[in-house]
């Protein structure tokens, strides 16, 4: 774990900002998690590569909410077993409040993980979060190229260059993810 | 009597001490329409709706920051909606920000009116009449609605402004520490500011038609108006540029009459950046948009200006600073942007004109708008002689030299709103494809902050503008000039059908630029829309961004579309100020269609609206605090707003939970019944992360519980249409919306009927093709849905 600058640099929250980590912390600390939720963005579009380790995670057994216009990108690969098009401003409202009956109809989540998603949107709605869901606390990383202060555990920054070794931790970490 | 002065003062004779000041002379109304319950709201006069509205569309609060730092005791840390050491907690400091944020949009719109006003009953008295002509008999819904005024001339506007003055005062005392506590009623004084900057905007545009006879009701405007050019490529460099930038007109209006006097039209291009540039080609149309708000920056640095008139809003704070370093000197024309400059106001001209010319001075401000037109005139004429030969895009040589010394070090990216890959095009434009870089100038929002944290100090900004010259030479747009009020003669064509639902919605694009991916998507938005049939209703930036984009055969939107307020118009309502006129509309539907009465009635015409009037903003660039106050002020109204991404950084939203049957129970007023309805509006005020998703999300809140089956199936067609379209699926929740079989569209009735059975275990009788249960409600078609339970016609 270590400390990083927010990738959009200026965006310092307060006090609570959340730890830097190594896939495979991070693909522990989701395994743990009860009833997790894998949030999915746009930005997924841009690559297979990015969708195809999004469908790794479900297959693991965590539903999928695909928000921004990623639904697209499942459906063309025929992947829609577990994925839920919601938008996330919409998604985010319902995941504070305790009762919400989740997606599936069965209760609320435990803990969100972010990936996808363009980054002062997720930044927002990490925001959100991390002040108002707290009781019970739910718990939220993020695995994009991005270092999120408000998700509770983050990758660091990841410039466009460095493409490659980004993908090689995204599969490390499906991999340490225990389904 | 011995005389009497100015004012109303007068003094007595043999009583020289004495004097006698009366106030304002009012004359008696004319009798035009009973007052309503509620003239002049003060703060908590609606609150009782405000509620309605906020127990339904709860507030969502997304903190940017997750301290205070207002006050002494502070900093306070407020995450996870810790109280700070004045006890506010964290939700409730939220919505202090954001009526902090409505309170400096909505003054920016007050003082820019009363401003105006000033101006203008200086120039030509307070008694310019309101008459906007045959077409237009409601000429101030707003001011109608809100103070129970029916305006007469301008100097009416001053019992407007006072009223909005003194609520403003009274509501940025509400921030004060040790004042409200609650966030609920900080976000219903935040509806009030709303509804108060609606009614600015309408003051200083009506002020604005009146005065410069900007086009109304009158033949010849309207659908009618001509078209401008628009975009950086149609400046003719060839002859001295005046660029103005702001959103306050008079001294744009004021270069506009000294060049047709003095026969310098053809020789001078009066071009302009934000609002300023619509209003300007309201009054002057050999006028010229160069570009939105987004782009002054890259306009400011390709120096194509030989003086550069700024007036008031969304100017940058380093305009001078751009204008020095391109030689073009500057003119400050208002009291609240003045840069540091020395006022110059009734200097004699030839002095002004010569200071700035020779370099003595950057700038000048002058505060009398009709002193402005001749000193900015004659500068330009002289500097475009002694600026012709300075060039400011880049040589070929200097722009390989920049991009080849990127190192790759990411600063740019992490500096920039959209974490732009700046440095990858760098390198890519370095071995030779320019295209990458030439792509981000539209996408770039144009902040510069990129440049300020360069380790190589590489001039972004300016190589990006290089690599896209060659298009920005040929952008070249063509837009229907502002066209200010909607014609009562349109309303009453297209009430029936909108509040029907057979003219699926009126489509609000409106303010800024901070989009997340360009201008394209302004132009998508419209066209999306417009061919749909929807009214498409323009303002500001939104308004001048969809016009740089053409089709197959070279057309713009603006040409390939009516400019009617009816399906599948396309209409450039004028300026940030002129999109009160949108509300106006949606007002005058209930007023003119359904008959409600207008005066000092918000309440029950809001209900309408909210529960009839299938409208739906999408401020899909917004940034700005006034942009936060006008979406309050849709809201308040019943018209909900989209925004982009970026908007999620205003920190709050108004969504529902259509899954919380209690929120959606409605009153039928004709028997008083309880009515649980389908989510139509399912939100107030929300973002969306692409364009794509925003699509769909517009054609979803223009449900409204009073759609007919052949409205309700028209636009459940579109819903369905463009989630399909852009989202490769069905919307989860378009059953939500079927009340009967004939709300489903004809063509697909049978598949949707079918996956209803099977998807949501609805009984449906095939031999009938009719549903037998499954949705919320039933169609009645005598509904008459209202939330205000004093609008009871009749007992159950």
């Amino acid at each position: 774990m270590g400390i990083e600058i927010p990738f959009d640099v200026a965006n310092i929250g307060g006090p609570e900002a959340g730890d830097v980590a190594p896939p495979e912390v991070i693909g522990s600390y989701i395994s743990s998690a009860s009833r997790p939720l894998l949030v999915v963005g746009s930005e997924l579009l841009r690559d297979g590569f990015f969708l195809d380790i999004a469908i790794g995670i479900g297959k693991k057994g965590i539903p999928l909410a695909a928000t921004g216009h990623s639904i697209k990108g499942f459906v063309e690969k025929g992947y829609t077993e577990n994925v839920y098009y919601y938008n996330l401003h919409e998604l985010t409202n319902c995941l504070r409040d305790p009762n919400w009956n989740g997606l599936d109809g069965t209760g609320n989540y435990d803990f969100v993980i972010f990936y996808g998603i363009i980054y002062y949107y997720a930044s927002q709605m990490l925001s959100c979060l991390k002040n108002f869901a707290t009781d019970p606390l739910m718990r939220t990383v993020s695995i994009d190229r991005y270092y999120h202060p408000n998700a509770r555990m983050s990758f660091t920054n990841i410039m466009p260059r460095m493409e490659d070794e980004y993908k090689e931790m995204l599969n490390k970490l499906v991999e340490s993810i225990k389904g | 009597m011995e005389e009497l002065k100015k004012g109303g003062i007068f003094t007595i004779s043999d009583m020289s001490n004495v004097r006698i000041n009366i106030g304002e002379v009012v004359e008696e109304e004319e009798e035009w329409e009973p007052m309503g319950p509620h003239p002049m709201p003060r703060i908590a006069t609606l609150r009782d709706w405000d509620f309605k509205i906020l127990n339904r569309y709860k507030p969502f609060y997304a903190p940017v920051c997750d301290m205070c730092c207002l006050c002494t005791y502070g900093k306070c840390d407020l995450t996870g909606n810790k109280k700070g050491a004045c006890g506010i907690r964290m939700d409730a400091q939220q919505a202090r920000i954001v009526l902090l944020a409505c309170l400096v949009g909505c003054s920016a719109h007050c003082g820019h009116g009363r401003h105006l006003l000033h101006d203008m009953i200086n120039k030509f008295g307070r008694d310019v009449p309101i008459d906007f002509g045959p077409e237009v008999d409601i000429e101030a819904p707003l001011t109608r609605l809100v103070c129970g005024i029916k305006p007469k001339t301008i100097g009416d506007y001053d019992r407007v402004f006072s009223y909005i003055e003194e609520q403003i005062v009274q509501l940025a005392d509400a921030l004060h520490t040790g004042q409200e506590g609650s966030y609920m009623d900080f976000e219903s004084k935040a509806l009030h500011m709303g509804m108060l900057d609606s009614l600015n905007k309408e003051a200083a545009d009506v002020i604005q038609i009146a005065c410069y006879k900007l086009p109304s009701g009158f033949p010849g405007d309207g659908p009618d108006v001509p078209l401008v050019d628009v975009g950086i490529g149609t400046i003719n460099t060839n002859n001295a540029v005046i660029i103005v930038i702001g959103h306050n007109v008079p001294p744009a209006a004021d270069i506009g009459v000294y060049l047709t006097e003095n026969g310098l039209d053809d020789k001078v291009e009066l071009g302009g950046i934000c609002c300023t540039s619509i209003d300007t080609t309201r009054v002057y149309h050999k006028a010229k948009i160069v570009s939105a708000l987004g782009r002054q920056l890259r306009v400011l640095r390709a120096g194509i200006a030989d003086v550069v008139v700024t007036d008031e809003q969304c100017i940058r704070a380093d305009v001078l600073e751009l204008c020095q370093r391109v030689h073009s000197p500057m003119i400050a024309t208002n009291d609240k942007a003045m840069h540091g400059l020395v006022d110059r106001t009734d200097d004699d001209p030839d002095k002004i004109v010569d200071d700035l010319v020779s370099g003595r001075v950057p700038g000048v401000i002058i505060l009398e708008p009709d002193q402005v037109g001749e000193v900015a005139v004659r500068t330009a004429l002289e500097m475009d002689k002694k600026r012709r030969s300075l060039k400011f895009i880049l040589s070929d040589d200097e722009f390989n030299y920049y991009v080849n010394d990127c190192i790759l070090c990411g600063g740019c990216t992490l500096a920039c709103p959209n974490g732009l890959p700046i440095g990858e095009a760098n390198k890519s434009a370095a071995a030779g494809n320019i295209k990458p870089l030439a792509d981000l100038f539209d996408i770039c929002v144009g902040c510069g902050r990129c440049e300020q944290v360069c380790k190589k100090h590489i001039p972004i900004v300016d190589v990006m503008t290089k690599a896209a010259y060659p298009q920005l030479k040929e952008e070249k747009g063509r837009m229907r000039i502002g066209r200010g009020p909607i014609w009562d003669s349109e309303i009453r064509k297209v009430g029936a059908p909108l509040v029907l639902g057979t003219i699926p919605g009126i489509i609000a694009p409106i303010g800024c630029g901070n989009y997340p991916n360009g201008t394209e998507d302004a132009w998508l938005i419209v066209k999306e829309f417009a061919e749909r049939n929807y009214i498409v209703t323009l303002t500001g930036c939104m308004a001048i961004d969809c016009a740089l984009w053409k089709d197959k055969d070279g057309k713009t939107i603006y040409e390939t579309h009516h400019g009617g307020f009816g399906g599948g118009g396309v209409l450039n309502i004028g300026s940030c100020v002129s999109n009160a006129h949108i509300h106006d509309a949606a007002i005058k539907v209930a007023s003119i269609f359904a008959g409600r009465p207008l005066r000092g009635n918000y309440e029950e015409i809001a209900d309408y609206i909210l529960s009839r009037v299938g409208a739906c903003g999408v401020a899909w660039g917004a940034m700005s605090q006034k942009a936060a106050s006008i979406a309050t002020g849709f809201n308040r109204l019943g018209v909900p707003a989209v925004v982009g991404p970026h908007g999620v950084k205003y920190r709050r939203a108004f969504m529902s939970r259509p899954d919380i049957k209690e929120d959606w129970k409605l009153i039928d007023a004709s028997d008083g019944s309880d009515v649980y309805v389908e989510p139509g509006p399912q939100d107030l005020l929300v973002a969306c992360e692409t364009v794509e998703e925003a699509l769909p999300m517009m054609a979803k809140l223009c449900f409204r519980p009073s759609d007919t089956d052949r409205g309700r199936s028209i636009k459940l067609t579109h819903y369905i249409d463009l989630s399909q379209k852009y989202l490769s699926t069905y919307p989860p929740d378009w059953h939500l919306f079927v009340r009967v079989a004939s709300d489903l569209p004809l063509a697909t009735r049978d598949v949707l009927l079918k996956k209803l059975e099977d998807e949501q275990d609805w009984k449906i009788d095939w031999k009938k093709k009719k549903i037998e249960a499954g949705p919320i409600r039933g169609y009645n078609p005598s509904f008459n849905p209202t939330n205000l339970e004093r609008l009871i016609r009749g007992k159950k």
